[in-house]
């Protein structure tokens, strides 16, 4: 298995015959340069079937697969996949120490950071009733596990952590809005790191979770927050 | 909504995810969208420049923010801060919790913190004219 194969250029017999190494990538990147990374570089040297030296570099983790590169490339060469693929191909156990340890406590608990589903469920009431105090949200409530609600929300662990006061924007539109919208209080994860390691087995664990709220809420419309 | 709230030019940043990278995985970018909200909360706000399809990222997509290479966001961020500076704006707004993280490290290590970051919902949220309930 080599990166090659794995990460199919676009559908052609050759890739060698795709790159024309015109460097248009390379000059749109704006990480050129850092740690000797160049997009033009990793395609060549996928080409060339080099991959333990992309897979034991940190150039798969210093892109952040943002797609500029090959919305430039003449021929239409998708770098960002092959710099995931490179990603996957990293042993598990050198991958960035937070995103493993996000995952690891992911797949356990049902969140990257770990957190019991009792704390969490205090976390969100506290900064509830914070708002039911201002004028206009007296009623305000969060309603967890809503069966047949219009819109499931997730959340992005970091509001949850470190940034509380994020919380309440989405939870003001919605009182406003007279929206029917639900939380789930167990995995309840709106951020999935297996996309971000490459890894689509852990990948699937996490939508595989988020559809299952669906399912067992009856609810139709998803509002993810990354 | 009460667009006097927030008073001063906005500079609004297109996320790779929602523009792009979206365009090319499903056929839609969100790029009117979020302008479409912009136009209804403020009353001066910018692009920058260059946007949309061609827009840069932020330095801090793709799980980079969980990743040890500091240097290399700030590295890669340079290109975001001169557009910030260039569109001389008084506030950065953005759908994105990544792009918000770092582009709010970047505001600070270039000292220019005294320019919030804003979620494009927040915004919305900071805007409403809320009735009693
Ligand atoms: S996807 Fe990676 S290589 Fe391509 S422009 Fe973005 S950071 Fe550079
Ligand atoms: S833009 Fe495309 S063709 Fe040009 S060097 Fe990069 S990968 Fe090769």
């Amino acid at each position: 298995m080599t990166i090659k194969k794995e990460a199919p250029l676009r559908p052609v017999q050759s890739v060698t015959d795709l790159c024309h190494t015109c460097g248009s990538c390379s000059a749109i990147c704006p990480l050129t340069g850092a740690k000797g990374f160049n997009p033009r570089k990793i395609v060549y040297m996928a080409i060339q079937e080099r991959d333990q030296e992309i897979i034991d570099s940190p150039w798969p983790w210093i892109c952040t697969m943002c797609g500029r590169c090959e919305h430039a490339c003449p021929m239409g060469i998708n770098i960002v996949n092959v710099i995931r693929t490179a990603r996957g191909m990293v042993d598990r156990k050198n991958v960035p120490l937070m995103l493993q340890k996000g995952i690891e406590l992911g797949l356990e608990t049902g969140n990257n950071l770990g957190l019991p589903d009792e704390d969490f469920k205090f976390i969100i009431e506290d900064v509830a009733s914070e708002l039911a105090d201002q004028p206009g949200f007296e009623s305000f409530q969060v309603p967890f596990d809503k069966k047949g609600a219009n819109l499931l929300h997730t959340l992005h662990n970091k509001l949850v952590n470190t940034q509380n006061e994020d919380l309440v924007h989405w939870w003001k539109i919605f009182h406003v809005a007279g929206e029917d919208w639900t939380i789930p209080s167990r995995n309840w994860e709106g951020v999935n790191w297996g996309y971000f390691s490459g890894d689509d087995e852990v990948m699937k664990v996490f939508v595989g979770r988020i559809v299952e709220h669906m399912e067992q809420f009856e609810i139709k419309n998803l509002m993810y927050p990354e | 909504m009460d667009k006097t709230k927030i008073t001063g030019r906005v500079a609004y940043h297109d996320p790779c995810n929602y523009g792009r990278k979206s365009e090319e995985l499903f056929g839609h970018g969100f790029y009117e969208e979020p302008r479409w909200i912009l136009d209804q909360c403020v009353s001066e706000w910018v692009s920058l420049h260059p946007d949309k399809g061609t827009q840069y990222c932020c330095g801090g997509g793709g799980g980079t923010l969980q990743t040890p290479y500091k240097e290399e966001r700030f590295i890669y961020g340079r290109k975001k801060i001169e557009q910030i500076r260039q569109s001389d704006a008084q506030m950065v707004v953005l759908p994105c919790h990544s792009c918000h993280g770092q582009i709010k490290a970047l505001l600070e290590e270039n000292h220019m913190n005294h320019i919030p970051v804003k979620y494009l919902w927040e915004v919305v949220a900071d805007t409403l004219i809320v009735d009693a309930d």
